[in-house]
Order: structure tokens, then sequence, then C-alpha cells
């Protein structure tokens, strides 16, 4: 009884880190669309990047204290996700240099841009973040069909911002005049600096999308129970990074500054 | 030979053959449906060689088989913990070892070919600058598409990063053999994600050399747009190489952190660690996160000549400053990368030579980490001259000039160390006393440079060239001849001749003062670095062949060395047992060690540098067997 207690309590959780999420990002959008506050777009980033990192992707795990036998798997994990962390840190580098190039070339411009599609998109994988959550707290309470079922529509709307990003807003930027094409004379650093981000992330939303193919795929042959789980511990923190990076990239590309073509 | 040609490493080149000529072909192939131009001057188009290289060095990593358990685990498919090694001998080293101490080996091997190799470019080009005019480089000259100059400016590029490239890998290989025995852990944290490191460096090695006979690129080693935009394809090969080669420097240094904070002994506290380990953390935290700046830089530049996206091109509105920043930003904590390890090597060895405790332990550890720190706020002392905003300049002296205090107490520890111990000079230590003496030049010859008054005048001079090489090889290249005269009898169980040591020390010594005081003098005068000629009238010509002939005699030595390397591994002095007398618990041991290392587990009961104090023990074994499986 205390079990699915538990669960449900986790769950619940998980919840309301999403309507926080949610509430903030709206926040954000009225805030950018009706008067100018890059600051304050920045803090409501930090904060949500905040709730992610604690509640998803669960960062207070590296300090717990494991005893015991160096050999068992409770000792392996806690040396993987530190490994796991150290790896974020460091891809976190290539984002922030990202950030570094945008305010270096564009500073409080930005590149004008469709503000509906965008908002979709964020939601998009907002919402996804969320199904991972719920996925990976069934897998750690031995639900393996619950885990898969989650892990497909987490799947299908990281899919769904893939093919938004890649087949729908390049296109449709391209057709604001944004051009990193090849060889083009007038293509300046708004195109660049937008594909390249866009480009890089979708990049690593692409790896997500892989990396929970393969989990889906050893949940289904049994390879995970409620104790060992590492392999979807992975996926889904990793899957929640690639959304706390769109949480800085989506402001810096949608929100801060005033649009020029 | 039969060995060889079914090794990892030759399976890897193979595919590494086929997976460039299919990614070329498969552009080459698009390019022609779409009916733009299929070939160029270097048979395939620019595109094509980049998609192609990159496909390489994937498939020189699937073709070698590093990545064999990984793809298993991903098809849900359980491996054993720890394989069996069946190869035996020098076929160890060319294939897939899960084993730090054989993988240490691998780097450190790689490493000595690249620094033969970059040290042949360097006798090249330093043989024409013997005297002035153009000799054997000339204009008329032909070769790989390059004429003379342009030859020697590949070169002198290549050098830089060859040799930077061999030193990263130098130092994986002292950090991957020597901290694992120092921490008493059997292996590494990650022994897959450890080969994977030392092998993915084996194709950007190749990628990088390949930029010779494509044309070559004649930026130098920092690749600075425009002109990095607009040179031949070489330069695509050379920013490939580079980025791939950064991956095994992150992934290695991710290994060495997650295995000094989750793999030490019983005991280990922080402040009991051998103070090289503190090195090898400052170090690794360094190329874990800075790396990706160069890589991003790189790639940067990349796509630009792919894609036509402007970002350092200032006619489509673009910054080329933006490309300086994100370089330094990474390439000044890299020197620290290159020298912490070396450093470290430093404190390591003396006590065991001088028979007397690390002075200031604790001062020595945290001058690691804060070497590392302000190593991070220094990048633009780089670029007081190029453009950047003025009321930069003074923040980035000041904080430039601040790296001379964690240094500082580093010098002020050797010295009290010294002061009055027992000193024998075996070659090791006469590695690490000539590692003191040579850094101290660099350190002394780096603040006329960090000063914005005197460097806008010495920016860009041989002055640069000379100071870099004695913070280089006192930094790195005396400690890393060091680390091998020292720890070559662990790894083999025989010693290197003494003899050849001291003469390949006596001859490298005084030539690479003469060497490096020279280039500082010339470039008083007026030498540019990176030019393959000079004016007569300067009045430097003596100076430029007394130059090159200590380039030759550090060669020589070098070759000495090689010598003695190789000679010593058959027919060495046996040395199975602790001959440096030395309380380290890699020592305590017979060697070579195991393949899982200690037989015993050991517990840390004392502090680790007590030479010269009765019973005070650093590490205790612990009797009763070892629990669990391997």
């Amino acid at each position: 009884m205390a079990h699915s207690q538990d669960k449900s309590s986790a769950l619940g959780q998980g919840v309301v880190i999403f309507v926080y999420l949610t509430v903030l990002t709206i926040i954000e959008y009225f805030v950018a669309v009706s008067f100018n506050a890059t600051s304050l777009l920045i803090v409501v980033a930090i904060i949500k990047a905040a709730l992610v990192m604690y509640y998803y992707m669960h960062i207070y795990k590296l300090n717990e204290a494991d005893h015991g036998d160096e050999h068992s798997y409770a000792y392996k994990t806690g040396t993987n996700r530190l490994g796991l962390w150290l790896f974020l840190l460091s891809d976190g580098f290539v984002f922030a240099g990202l950030l570094v190039m945008r305010a270096n070339l564009l500073g409080l411009t930005r590149p004008h841009l469709n503000q509906f599609l965008g908002l979709a998109v964020t939601a998009v994988l907002l919402i996804s973040s969320f199904y991972m959550n719920r996925g990976e707290t069934a897998m750690k309470y031995g639900d393996v069909k619950g885990f898969m079922r989650n892990t497909i529509i987490t799947f299908v709307l990281g899919l769904g911002f893939l093919l938004g990003v890649v087949l729908v807003e390049w296109r449709m930027a391209a057709h604001e005049g944004l051009v990193a094409s090849f060889g083009n004379p007038a293509s300046g650093p708004l195109g660049g600096v937008f594909y390249m981000m866009t480009g890089m992330h979708a990049f690593h939303v692409f790896t997500g999308l892989i990396f929970l193919a393969v989990v889906w795929n050893n949940a289904r042959k049994g390879v995970y129970t409620a104790e060992q789980h590492w392999g979807v511990e992975a996926a889904a923190v990793y899957w929640h990074f690639v959304d706390l990076v769109w949480i800085f990239f989506y402001p810096a590309l949608y929100l801060i500054g005033t649009a020029v073509q | 030979m039969k060995g060889f040609f079914s090794s990892a490493l030759a399976r890897g080149l193979f595919w590494q053959v086929i997976g460039t000529l299919v990614g070329a072909g498969l552009v080459t192939g698009i390019r022609a449906l779409m009916g733009l131009s299929a070939t160029d001057t270097f048979f395939f188009t620019e595109p094509a060689w980049v998609l192609g290289g990159f496909i390489g060095a994937l498939s020189f990593l699937v073709g070698s088989g590093v990545t064999g358990d990984w793809i298993k685990w991903a098809r849900g498919i359980d491996t054993p913990d720890h394989h069996e090694d069946h190869h035996t001998g020098w076929e160890k080293f060319v294939n897939v070892s899960l084993d730090h101490k054989v993988i240490g080996i691998q780097y450190t091997l790689v490493a000595l070919v690249l620094i033969s190799i970059g040290g042949l470019f360097a006798l090249i080009f330093r043989t024409e600058l013997a005297a002035s005019e153009l000799q054997f480089l000339t204009t008329d000259m032909k070769l790989f598409g390059q004429n003379g100059p342009q030859l020697y400016n590949t070169l002198m590029s290549l050098h830089g990063m060859v040799m930077i490239v061999s030193i990263l890998l130098g130092i994986a290989g002292i950090i991957n053999y020597v901290v694992p025995l120092l921490l008493g852990a059997q292996d590494m944290a990650f022994p897959r994600l450890n080969a994977f490191s030392f092998w993915i460096a084996v194709p950007a090695a190749v990628l990088l050399l390949s930029s010779l006979f494509l044309g070559g690129f004649d930026t130098g080693w920092t690749g600075y747009p425009p002109l990095s935009a607009r040179a031949p394809v070489g330069m695509q090969m050379f920013f490939l190489g580079v980025f791939v080669a950064g991956w095994s420097s992150i992934l290695g240094a991710l290994n060495v952190l997650v295995t000094v904070v989750r793999m030490r002994a019983k005991g280990m506290t922080a402040m009991r660690m051998p103070i090289f380990v503190w090195a090898s953390i400052a170090t690794s935290l360094i190329a874990l996160t800075a790396t990706q700046f160069i890589g991003l830089a790189f790639q940067l530049v990349m796509f630009q000549r792919l894609f036509g996206m402007g970002f350092f091109d200032p006619a489509k509105g673009g910054n080329p400053v933006l490309f300086q920043h994100l370089f330094w930003f990474y390439s000044h904590p890299a020197v620290y990368v290159f020298i912490l390890p070396g450093l470290g090597v430093i404190s390591e060895l003396l006590p065991v030579f001088v028979r007397k405790p690390l002075y200031g332990y604790r001062w020595i550890a945290m001058s690691s980490l804060g070497i590392a720190l302000v190593g991070f706020v220094v990048w633009a002392h780089h670029m007081f001259t190029s453009g950047m905003n003025e009321y930069l300049r003074v923040p980035f002296m000041y904080s430039t000039l601040l790296v001379a205090v964690p240094t500082g107490v580093k010098f002020f520890s050797w010295v009290a160390t010294l002061w009055k111990g027992k000193i024998s000079t075996p070659t090791p230590m006469l590695f690490v006393l000539g590692g003191i003496v040579v850094f101290l030049m660099g350190g002394l010859s780096g603040p006329p440079n960090a000063t914005v008054s005197t460097d806008l005048h010495l920016h860009d001079t041989y002055f640069i060239v000379g100071h870099f090489h004695d913070t280089i090889f006192g930094g790195f290249v005396f400690p890393f001849f060091a680390a091998i005269y020292y720890w070559f009898p662990k790894a083999t169980g025989r010693k290197m001749n003494e003899t050849l040591g001291k003469i390949h020390f006596w001859l490298m010594t005084p030539s690479f003062f003469v060497l490096t005081f020279g280039m500082m003098y010339i470039g008083l005068i007026g030498m540019r670095r990176r030019i393959a000629d000079y004016d007569p009238a300067l009045g430097i010509d003596t100076a430029h062949l007394i130059l090159t002939i200590s380039g030759f005699a550090i060669a020589l030595s070098v070759l000495i060395f090689f010598y003695n390397f190789f000679v010593s591994i058959k027919n060495g002095e046996k040395a199975e047992g602790n001959l440096w007398n030395s309380r380290s618990p890699e020592w305590q041991v017979p060697s070579p060690m195991p393949v899982h290392n200690y037989d015993k587990p050991f517990e840390v009961v004392g502090e680790p540098y007590d030479y010269g104090l009765k019973d005070a023990g650093f590490v205790k074994f612990i009797e009763e067997p070892a629990k669990g499986k391997h």
C-alpha cells in the first residue's frame, strides 16, 4: 500500500513541476511580447532550469552517499551518474559557447521568426519532458509497461519537435530571408546564428531519440528492473538536458531583443 | 607481421580509408546529381573531403572494435566486466585493451611517434632558417601542390598542432598509467570509455597529418579567420583532426575525474592523495570543459567555409575577433593542461630523490587548482593587438600576472624541499631538476608578454616563441622524460640505461638553453615568428645558424633516448623491486604489475611524503584476500 502511495506522490510531483514550468513559460512569453525586459527573461529561464535540474534530473542524487561493495550495481550506478553529469557539464559548454556567439554577433537584436511556431515547439518539448518523467517514475516502481507507454509518447513528441524545427521552422525562416545558403552572399550572422543554434540543439534531440529507442527496446526485452535501470535513468536525464538547453535557447532566439530582418 | 595485419590498429586504418571513400563518394554523387562540379584540385571537392574525413574517423572506431561492447549493450546483451586479453608482447599495444596500464603505454607510444613527426617538421623549417634568403624551400619547388614558402607555412603550422596533440596524448599516457596505481584502484572508472578515448586519437592524428597532402594551410596552429576561411582544403582536415582529438581529451579527462572521486583506496582522504593526483584533477577540469570552445570555434569556421554562414566574415556582418575569444578561451587554459601534470610529476618525484617530506603539500595541491581556475580568466592576453576593446587589456593583464602567484608557490615548495636534502641524481632526478630550471626561465620571460606596454612590441616576435618553448619544455617535456625514466621499470621490469640517460640529459639541456635564449634574442632584434625568411640586414644570420645547430643537437639527444628506450625493453638491467626506494604504493609490489594491479588492497595509514621519518608508512596492505568477483 505504501508502495503505491509513494508512486502516486512521485507522479503527482511531476505534475506540479510541469504546471510550474508551463506557467513560467506563459509568463515568459507574455513578458516578451508586452515589454522589453531581458533580465527578467533570463531570471525566469534560470528558475525553469533549476526546477528541471532538481525535480526532473534529480541532480541531488549525486550527493547520495553509497555504502557497500564497490562491485554492487548501486555503487556502479553512482559512478555512472557522476560520469553522465560531467559529460553534460562539458556538453553545456558547447551551448554556452553558442550563446556567447549569439550575444556577440546579434546583441539586442534577434531574427524575425514565427512566434506561434516557436511557442508550439517549446510546448511540445516541455510536454515530452513531463512524459519522460512519468516513464522514469514508472520504471522506478517496476512498472515496465507504464515506462514503455510513456516513452513512446515522449518519443513521438520529441520527433514532433525535431520535425517542427527542421522541416517547418527552417523552411519558414528561409522564407523570412534567413538563409544559411550555399554561398549566398547576403547570408549574414542572423541566419548563421539561427541555423547553428537550432541545428546543434536538433542534433542533440536526434541523439536523444536514438537513446530513447534503445532503452525502449531493452525494456521490451526485460533488461530493466525496479532496482537495476541505469540505462533508463541516463536516457531520462539526457532527455531533460536537451529540454534544459531549449529553456535558454528559446528566449535567446525568439524573445530577447528586437526582431530585425 | 601477420599479427599486425589482423590487429585492431590495422583494421581501424583499413576501415578509415573505406569510410573516407564512402563518405566522399556520397557527397560527390549528390553533387553530380545536382549538377555541381564533382571533382577539384585534390580529386574530391571540399565538402566531400570533410564528410569523408568525418565518416572515416567513425569507421575507424567501429572497425577497430573499440565500440563493440557498447553496441552489445544497446542491443540489450550483457558483457563481462573484464575481458581476458589474449595478446602478448607488442601485439597487446596494437589491439584494443581495457587495462589502464596498456592504454597508458599506448598513449605514450603514440605521443612519442607524434613528437618525432612534429620534431622532424621543425628540423626541416629550422634548416631553411639557418641562413637568410630561401635555400631549398624556394618558390620554384613543388610538393603536395605547394611551393616552398607554402610548404614552410604548412610545416610550421603542423609542427604546432602535432606537438600539441602529442602533448595531450603524453599527459594522458602518464595519467592513465599512474593515477589508478596511486589510488589503489583496479582500473579506471570506465575502462571502455578509456580505450575509446585512446583509439579516437589515432584517426584524429591521421586526419591532422592528411592536411599536409591536401594543399596544406598557412595560418599557424591558431587557424585565425579570415585567412583560415580561404586556405586550401588542408585547413578543413586540420580543423577536423583537432575536433576529433578534442573528444579524446574531453572523455579522458571525464574518466580521470570520476576515477579519483570514486575509486580511492580506504583511508585516502583528499589531503592524503599523492600530489600527482591533484595535478591530474586540475588539468582534467580544464580539459573537460574548455576544450568544447576550441571545438566550437573550429566547427564554426568549417561551417562558414561549407555553408557560407558568415560568423567571422566582416563583409557579412560577422566578427573575426569573436573567433579569437572562443579559440583562446580553450587555448590559453590548454597550456595549463600541458604543464600541470608535468609540475605534478616534479612534485611527486622530488621528495623521492631528496629523501625529505614534500614542503607545503596542501599549498601545492591548492596551487594546481588555483592555476587551473585563474587560467580561465586570462585568455585575452593573446589579443592585446587584435583590435578588441581597449578597456579589456588592463584586467586581462592583471589576471595574467596573478598566475605567477600559485606558480610561485610551487617554486617555493620545490626549493624548500631541496633545501638540506640528501640529493641523489639518477636520470629521472636530472630531468626533474632540469624541468624546474627551464620552467623558471619560461616563467620569468612571461611577465614581459603579459604586460600590455611591452607586449605591443613583443607580440608575434620570436621572443614569444622562445618563452613558449621554455614553458612547455620545463612544464611538459622534461617531466615527461623524467616520468618515463622513473616508471619505465614499473611497466617493463627493466631499467633504462643510466649512462645513455645522462648523455641524453647533458646533450639536450644546454642545447635547449642555447635554442630558447637565442630565440628570445633574435626576437628582440626584430625576427618575426612564422615567417619563412628574414632580412640579412638584421644581422642575425649567425644566431640563426647556431639555433639550427642546437635544434639538431636536441634531435640527436632524443634519438639516443629512443635507442635507449627500445633496447632497454628487452635488454635493460632487471629492476623488479623498489629501485628508487619510494614510499608510493605502486613500488611496494613487484614490477611489472598484473592486469588488475594489486593482489591485496591497501589502506592509507600515513602521509604520502614523510621521507626520512622513522616508522612513518604511507600504505599498509590488507592481508585478507580481496572480496568480490572481478
